[in-house]
C-alpha cells in the first residue's frame, strides 16, 4: 500500500490512543480543524474533547502542561504546530522536560512527546522554516527524533509515545505528502522502531553520508546519481539525533574512511558541526579527508521561493559536494 | 470559624516547625555547611501553613524558591531533606537538584523550576490529570510577587480557566523581587489578584501574617475548586524579613520598616499569643518543642554530613528513566 508520511503520523497517534487511554493530545487547531496539515482529522470525534483539546496560542503552557500531566500519570503527546514555535517554549523544552527527573530524582517520570512540523516549505520564510534539532541537541536528557519516511515515522512515534522519557519529535513538513510503498500487513502490525538506532538507507563503500529528515530522500537521490559515475555512497539516517547511534555511523566510516553530513538547518552550530567534531575526536586516523558539512546557508530563510530552494541543500548540491570531497 | 484544639495545635506545630527549620537553615548556611544558596522565608510561615492545612491526599503542590523548609511539614523524610540540601546521595535526587528541588513525590510534590513561573503550566498539567480521572483534588501553585510579572504565569491561568481546572494560583507577596519593590514592578495594588482580575476567578487577598485568615480564604477557595468551580487566586501579603539570599545586606530598603514588621507582625508570635490567651498553649510547650526539634535536626544534619556524595561515575544517573 502507498502511505503518506502525514497518514503514518496520524495512524500512529490513533493506534496509540486506542491502545492506551492515558495518551492524550493538546495543541493549536488540532480538534475540529484536525491540525493545519490534517494529521489529527477525525480524532476529536473518535476520542472526545478530553483527549483531543484545542489550545489557545500558548506554547509555554502547552509544553509545561505536558510536563505536569506526565508527572501526574498521563502520557501527553502534545503538538506545537511549527518547529519554530519551540523557541516560544525554549525554557520548557530546554530546562523543564529534560532536567526535571535529574533535578528531582527517580520518582519522577516524564512520558511525554512534543510534536512539531519542521523545516521550510512554500515560502513560509524566516520564522516558519527552521529545523531545531541542533538547538536542542545541547539539552542533555532530551530525546530528539526526526523520521525521514512514513514507515519510520509511524514506528518511531509509537516508540516515542511508549517511552518514559521526554521526546521532541520533528516531522519535516515537505515530507508530509510523500508516499511510501509499505507492505499492508507490516503497516498494520503494530510495529515499533527502537529509539536510538540509526538506519543504513543505502549501502556504499566510498563515502558515508549522514542525512537527516528531509535530506534523506535527497541524499538517496544524489547517491543514485553518483553511483552512475562510479562513486559508491553509504547513506545513514540517524533517525534519533539524541541519543545518537554513533556505533552504526562509526562502523560505516571505518569502512569508507570519508564522511559527510547533510542537514536542512543552518551550517553554523548545526548537526554537522557536532558530528564532524565527533568524527575528528573519535575517528581521526580513519579519515582520508576532511569531513564535509552540507547544510542550509547561514541566512534567515528568504521568502522568495527560488532563494528558499537555493538556501537548502538540493540533490545537485549534495552530489557536487561529494564529488568535491573525492577530488 | 470554630476550630478544634487539635487543629490549632497542629497549625502551631507546623508554623513552629517551619520557623525552627528556617532558622536551622540560616545557622547551617552561616557556618559554611550548605554548598548552595539559601532564600530564607522566615517570617512568612503563616501563608504556607494556612494554605497547605487545606491539603488532602491526592492533591499536588508546587513550592516557590522561598521557604525551603516547606517539604518538611508536607511529610518528607528528614534524611532525604538534609541529604539533598547538603548534596549527598541520600537526597531525593542524590544531590543533583539542590535547594530549589527538594521534595518527596509521594507527598504530592510536583517539583519546581528555578526559571520562576515557567512551572505554572506544570500545575495546569497535573490538574488536567486530576480532571481526567474525575477526582476532587486540587493543585497548589505558589509564586512570589516577582514571578507574578512573568508571562508564562498568565498563559497557565488562561489555560486553567478555559478548561476549568483546579489550580489555586497563590501569590506570596512579600514586597520584593530581589531588590525591586512590588510598588515599582506592579502598577496595581494586588500583584496577582489585581493583574489577573480580568479572568474573574474567585479571588481572595489576605493578610499573610494571619494564619487563620489565610486558612479560611484557602478553605473557601479550595472547597469551591473541589466542587468543580475551576481555578482560583489567593494573594497573601507579607514582608520578606531577610535579603533575597543570605549575605544580601538590603541597601535598597529601609531597615526600620523591616524591624517594624519583625516586631509587630510576626505571624508566629501573634498566633501564639492567641493560643496562650485561650489557654491551649504554654511557653513551656513551645520551649519543649523547640528543644526536641533542634536535637532531632542536629542529629539529622550530622547523619547527612556523614552520608556519602555521588561518585563521578554516577553523574549521568537519573538522566533517563527505564
Amino acid at each position: 500500500m502507498k502511505v503518506t508520511y502525514a497518514k503514518a503520523v496520524g495512524d500512529a497517534l490513533k493506534e496509540e490512543m486506542r491502545r492506551d487511554d492515558r495518551v492524550l493530545m493538546i495543541g493549536e487547531d488540532i480538534a475540529e480543524f484536525g491540525n493545519i496539515f490534517g494529521i489529527t482529522r477525525g480524532m476529536l470525534e473518535e476520542f472526545g474533547p478530553k483527549r483531543v483539546r484545542n489550545t489557545p496560542i500558548t506554547e509555554n503552557a502547552i509544553v509545561s502542561c505536558g510536563v505536569g500531566a506526565a508527572i501526574a500519570g498521563l502520557r501527553p503527546c502534545f503538538e506545537l504546530m511549527y518547529s519554530d514555535f519551540t523557541m516560544c517554549a525554549f525554557t520548557e523544552i530546554f530546562h523543564l522536560m529534560p532536567k526535571w527527573r535529574y533535578m528531582h530524582g527517580p520518582d519522577f517520570k516524564l512520558p511525554m512527546v512534543i510534536r512539531c512540523a519542521s523545516g521550510a516549505a512554500n515560502g513560509a520564510a524566516a520564522e516558519h522554516s527552521n529545523p531545531v534539532e541542533s538547538l536542542f541537541m545541547h539539552a542533555a536528557g532530551l530525546t530528539i527524533i526526526t523520521p525521514s519516511c512514513a514507515y519510520d515515522a509511524k514506528g518511531l512515534l509509537k516508540s516515542a509515545i511508549r517511552s518514559n522519557n521526554p521526546v521532541l519529535f520533528c516531522e519535516p513538513k515537505q515530507l508530509y505528502q510523500v508516499k511510501q510503498e509499505i507492505d499492508e500487513e507490516v503497516y498494520n502490525s503494530d510495529y515499533t522502531i527502537p529509539i536510538g538506532v540509526a538506519d543504513v538507507k543505502r549501502e556504499g563503500s566510498d563515502v558515508t553520508l549522514v542525512a537527516v529528515g528531509l535530506m534523506v530522500p535527497r541524499a538517496l537521490e544524489a547517491a543514485e546519481k553518483l553511483a552512475a559515475e562510479g562513486i559508491s555512497v553509504e547513506v545513514i539516517d540517524p533517525r534519533t539525533l539524541a541519543p545518537l547511534d554513533t556505533e552504526t555511523i562509526y562502523n560505516s566510516i571505518r569502512k569508507t574512511h570519508r564522511a559527510a553530513i547533510v542537514e536542512e538547518s543552518n551550517k553554523t552550530g548545526g548537526i554537522g558541526a557536532e558530528l564532524s567534531a565527533k568524527f575528528t575526536e573519535d575517528l581521526y586516523y580513519e579519515l582520508d579527508c576532511p569531513t564535509c558539512r552540507i547544510a542550509a546557508l547561514d541566512v534567515p530563510m528568504p521568502y522568495n521561493i527560488p532563494m528558499e530552494h537555493y538556501s537548502i541543500p538540493s540533490v545537485d548540491r549534495i552530489a557536487q559536494s561529494i564529488r568535491d570531497m573525492l577530488k | 470559624m470554630q476550630y478544634s484544639k487539635e487543629f490549632l495545635l497542629d497549625v502551631h506545630r507546623k508554623l513552629l516547625t517551619l520557623r525552627q527549620m528556617e532558622q536551622k537553615l540560616l545557622d547551617t548556611y552561616a557556618q559554611g555547611r550548605v554548598p548552595g544558596h539559601i532564600h530564607s522565608g522566615i517570617g512568612q510561615e503563616a501563608s504556607f501553613v494556612g494554605i497547605l492545612s487545606t491539603k488532602k491526599d491526592g492533591d499536588y503542590w508546587k513550592p516557590t524558591h522561598r521557604m525551603a523548609s516547606l517539604p518538611f511539614i508536607m511529610g518528607m523524610d528528614e534524611d532525604a531533606y538534609w541529604g539533598e540540601l547538603l548534596a549527598k546521595k541520600t537526597g531525593n535526587s542524590g544531590g543533583r537538584g539542590g535547594m530549589l528541588h527538594i521534595g518527596d513525590f509521594k507527598t504530592g510534590y510536583l517539583g519546581m523550576s528555578a526559571t520562576l513561573g515557567n512551572d505554572a503550566g506544570v500545575c495546569v498539567g497535573a490538574a488536567m490529570a486530576i480532571d481526567y480521572d474525575h477526582k476532587d483534588n486540587v493543585v497548589y501553585m505558589f509564586m512570589g510577587d516577582g514571578t507574578s510579572s512573568r508571562g508564562p504565569v498568565y498563559e497557565a491561568i488562561n489555560m486553567a480557566k478555559i478548561w476549568n481546572l483546579p489550580v489555586l494560583f497563590i501569590c506570596e507577596n512579600n514586597g520584593f523581587a530581589i531588590s525591586t519593590p512590588v510598588g515599582y514592578s506592579c502598577p496595581v495594588d494586588d500583584a496577582l489578584g489585581g493583574r489577573a482580575s480580568g479572568w474573574e476567578l474567585p479571588t481572595r487577598v489576605v493578610d499573610g501574617t494571619d494564619v487563620l485568615a489565610v486558612y479560611e480564604a484557602a478553605k473557601e477557595l479550595t472547597d469551591g475548586m473541589r466542587a468543580g468551580g475551576g481555578p482560583a487566586i489567593l494573594e497573601c501579603k507579607s514582608y520578606r524579613w531577610r535579603g533575597h539570599f543570605e549575605g544580601d545586606q538590603c541597601p535598597y530598603r529601609d531597615a526600620a520598616v523591616t524591624k517594624q514588621w519583625m516586631e509587630n507582625k510576626d505571624c508566629i508570635k501573634l498566633f501564639e499569643a492567641k493560643l496562650m490567651a485561650e489557654g491551649i498553649l504554654t511557653q513551656a510547650d513551645i520551649d519543649t518543642f523547640k528543644d526536641s526539634f533542634d536535637k532531632q535536626m542536629d542529629a539529622a544534619i550530622a547523619r547527612a554530613e556523614a552520608a556519602p556524595e555521588m561518585a563521578p561515575d554516577e553523574i549521568y544517573d537519573y538522566l533517563y528513566a527505564e
